[in-house]
């Protein structure tokens, strides 16, 4: 008893003298002594300060990574030994910005209460190194690639320089992925040639290449904060590719991998920041691959109100919400918050049907500069009709610092750092795979599109995703209605015509598809989805020569379009064989040799070219192509009799009359 | 009057200027006599203090012997990312007052930094103006400064008119605005040179603090 009460004496007066003499730092609740206190004895950096620095703040603070100064031994954590009581007290460093209690996200990088009294602690009290023995062990880093040497690296085509002084720079950067088969990634990691400008760094997957317009020259990147990437087969973003500073890089559990096309690119999203001094940045992307194909398939949905972000000049206090109702089970596996320099308190929570509320993140003072995705250590599981809510909050006044205007101005959405943006992207895995038959994804898809046109009835890419997932899920009529719409919100889009088209084609109504193949062809007249759409529509309807003409200047955009030689090469083919009934036995030859040219192995072709020279006469030369015919299919009946007529022929003609 | 007697009561002595300039204005001009330096004992009279400022080569150097019409110290250190952010901004500076007769120095105050990393540092960031170190933070005492970068600027009889920030960029550790919206140092010395009383004199500086000696 006595000595419970003479600790707790000795506690207060250490306490007292540390408020004293610790009177600049902030007063945090930290300072408030724990009971039962930490031991009385003089706070050293070997035994009590190391082991804080050593897990929280070397990973980023040593060589070539972005910690502007070393925090490895004690003389460095000595000089900076102010700078860490003030960093840490305010929570600017270690940098985490969600709330603590809202959401338990992974590799959360948060010091507690008693270690930040720690460090302060440590410096009131003169900052003693201690005994050495006391140390523990350095912390091991791997140099160079966190996850050892990657299945591949593809690095920037050229490096960027950027500039020594001006605002922060948000550019893309195009680096197309040079496999030649599909390939599983489970974790990708940044090297940013640069770890002291490069801030952090997103990347998007452009299976289509549909960024590489928006770049001056190949290699230039381009700017912007949020890029938007296009897509021909419904595969959706999934996965959070998202890389900063001294984090882990995140490994995908096993079923879990994304795939990777040839025709891929990826575009490296980076964030930049002047040093004061000219630099260049060349990074390089790691990618390591697994055999194992993903199993699992998660999907991101995005909860946004961009729409209404029309935020006054001089509002302290601008709200945007969303809410999204989920159409079946899910697992919730981590968030990606973002907003620009306007945005303050960012909030995202679920409710249950059962009215029970799950926060998903809570930033009280959001900081685009730490902006990152945040995991969950278990999955939230998320019921059928539980609700997805996002509250985001703007000071667009002069008292907001990073106000990019001064005097303030009218703001609204927009993907340059001057806009404002206000997206929490939720990525979900559905806890089936598959419901009624159907893709849980193509569900969740329809019922975002329909959240989304409920939001934006006239949205062009709202309709237009609609009605994709409708026509995969066969309700053509409504795919239909949908494509229409999308058409009619941009009747200069050519892609929309084009889907328009294909679900006409879907429910056989080919004249119809045609006509929209034919606008998209009119509004882009190198559209390769449209030809060849067009051009297969055309072989349905037996107008070969129409669906050759289709082929061929597919094939002139794409020779290497394996699928498109084929089709040029079929409707040859049937051409030739349309122009030799009719008689047109040059035409028809013309047909088919070029058809031959494309698809050599083809032993029909060479037994309709026989035929078509053997009418003509040419016998011998029909001869040679009936034995390339059953050369390449010894089975080919056809051309076996045509080869004994033409023989027989060719006997009678060389017999003295 | 009052003399300083170390970095923790110039702090206060300096908030309370600010606080005083905001409900008294013209009172500031008064108050500034305060702000001044031990060295200002020299004008009285009294012996000058010996300072063990050395140059990038080792050499003692005396940033107050020379005929500036003012002399800013702009305190600095090597792995401060701040005081780099601002490299090409403190250039600028020195070319633009340097031929109207400003004296610029950059003060190394860490005892721990060697002359290569000062010499590197000096070349990668092409400061431009000449640079020395305060190892014992004798210019730091005198000066009250805590922060790099926090400016200096003195003035005949070793007054200082003006101790902070160089402008407004940084707001906090991680708020930074776009760009300044005011340009303290600049308009110290504008407002200096043109035989005006500098509005603000005293403003905090953000960045990296001086270390305290070994």
């Amino acid at each position: 008893m006595r000595r419970a009460v003479h600790l707790g004496a000795a506690g207060l007066s250490a306490a007292a003298v540390l408020g004293l003499r610790l009177a600049l730092v902030p007063a945090s609740p930290a300072a408030r002594p724990a009971l039962p206190r930490p031991p009385d004895r003089r706070v050293t950096f070997s035994k009590d300060v190391a082991p804080i620095i050593n897990k929280n703040c070397a990973p980023c603070h040593r060589p070539e990574e972005a910690g502007p100064f070393n925090l490895l031994t004690y003389e460095d954590v000595r000089t900076h030994a102010r700078q860490i009581v003030t960093v840490t007290a305010s929570r600017f460093m270690p940098p985490w910005l969600p709330e603590p209690g809202y959401g338990d996200f992974a590799g959360e990088r948060r010091l507690t209460s008693e270690e930040i009294a720690t460090l302060a602690r440590w410096v009131a009290q003169g900052e003693a190194e201690g005994d050495s023995r006391d140390l523990p062990p350095a912390p091991r880093f791997t140099p160079g690639w966190q996850l050892g040497k990657p299945d591949l690296v593809l690095t920037m085509a050229q490096p960027y320089h950027l500039a020594a002084t001006g605002v922060d720079v948000y550019r893309n950067f195009i680096v197309p992925a040079t496999v030649t088969t599909t390939r599983y990634v489970k974790a990708i990691e940044i090297r940013p040639g640069n770890p002291k400008a490069l801030h952090h760094a997103n990347i998007l997957v452009d299976p289509n290449g549909s960024c590489r317009r928006l770049e001056g020259h190949p290699g230039d990147g381009f700017s912007g904060m949020d890029v938007r990437t296009e897509s021909e087969s419904f595969d959706p973003e999934s996965h959070f590719l998202f890389w900063k500073p001294g984090s882990q890089p995140y490994v995908e559990p096993d079923g879990r991998a994304w795939a990777l096309k040839p025709g891929t690119d990826l575009v490296l999203n980076m964030h930049m920041q002047p040093t004061g001094k000219p630099e260049t940045l060349q990074a390089s992307v790691g990618l390591y691959f697994t055999d194992m194909p993903p199993v699992y398939h998660p999907m991101l949905l995005q909860l946004e109100r961009d729409g209404k972000l029309d935020i006054p000049a001089g509002d302290p206090n601008f709200t945007v919400t969303d809410s999204f109702t989920l159409p079946l089970d899910v697992e919730v596996l981590g968030v990606y918050p973002h907003a620009h320099y306007l945005g303050t308190d960012l909030e995202g929570w679920a409710t249950r049907p059962d009215g029970s509320r799950e926060w998903l993140i809570w930033i009280k003072h959001w900081n685009l500069d730490w902006q990152g995705v945040y995991r969950y250590k278990r999955p939230v599981v998320l019921p059928r009709g539980s609700v997805l809510h996002m509250r985001y909050t703007y000071d667009n006044t002069e008292r907001n610092p990073r106000n990019p205007f001064t005097p303030p101005r009218r703001v609204v959405a927009g993907n340059r750092a001057t806009d404002e943006m206000g997206h929490l992207w939720v990525q979900v895995l559905p806890r089936q795979a598959e419901i009624g038959g159907k893709d849980s994804r193509i569900i969740l898809q329809e019922a975002m599109m329909r959240h989304w046109l409920a939001k934006y009835p006239d949205d062009f890419v709202a309709h237009y995703n609609l009605a994709s997932a409708l026509a995969s899920e066969g309700k053509l009529d409504e795919a239909v209605t949908n494509f229409a719409e999308a058409a009619r919100a941009q009747p200069t889009d050519a892609t929309a015509e084009n889907g328009w088209g294909a679900a006409l084609e879907a429910q056989g109504n080919l004249s119809a598809a045609s006509a929209h193949y034919r606008e998209a062809l009119r509004l882009e007249p190198d559209d390769p989805d449209a030809l060849y759409n067009l051009g297969n529509c055309l072989l349905q309807r037996d107008d070969f020569a129409a669906a050759a003409e289709q082929f061929r200047r597919l094939v002139q955009l794409r020779p290497d379009d394996s699928g498109a030689r084929g089709k040029l090469a079929r409707a040859l083919g049937a051409a030739g064989t349309v122009l030799a009934g009719e008689n047109r036995l040059d035409d028809a030859i013309r047909d088919f040799r070029e058809s031959l040219a494309l698809a050599p192995d083809s032993a029909d072709a060479y037994n309709n070219l026989g035929g078509a020279l053997a009418r003509k006469g040419e016998l011998a030369e029909a001869e040679t192509d009936f034995e390339r015919a059953l050369q390449l299919n010894p089975g080919h009946s056809q051309a076996r009799n045509n080869l004994r007529l033409v023989r027989e022929e060719m006997t009678r003609q060389a017999a003295p009359r | 009057m009052l003399g300083l007697q170390g970095r923790k009561f110039v702090r206060v002595l300096i908030h309370t200027i600010a606080a005083a300039k905001r409900a008294l204005a013209p009172l500031s001009l008064l108050f500034l006599g305060a702000v001044m330096l031990t060295g200002a004992v020299r004008a009285s009279g009294a012996a000058q203090p010996t300072l063990h400022l050395l140059d990038t080569n080792g050499r003692l150097v005396d940033p107050f012997q020379g005929h500036a019409r003012a002399t800013v110290f702009i305190f600095v250190r090597t792995d401060c990312p701040v005081t780099n952010r601002y490299a090409p901004l403190i250039r600028r500076l020195h070319k633009e007052f340097t031929p109207r007769g400003v004296a610029f120095w950059l003060v190394y105050p860490s005892a721990l930094a060697t002359t290569a990393a000062i010499l590197n540092h000096d070349r990668d960031f092409q400061f431009d103006c000449p640079a020395l170190r305060d190892p014992h933070h004798e210019l730091v005492k005198l000066t009250g400064a805590d922060i790099t970068p926090e400016a200096v600027v003195v003035v005949t009889g070793q007054r200082i008119v003006y101790r902070g920030r160089i402008d407004n960029q940084y707001v906090d550790f991680g708020v930074t605005r776009p760009a300044a919206t005011t340009h303290d140092l600049a308009d110290a010395l504008a407002a200096t040179l043109a035989g005006k009383p500098v509005a603000v004199a005293s403003t905090r500086a953000i960045g990296c603090y001086i270390s305290d000696l070994p």
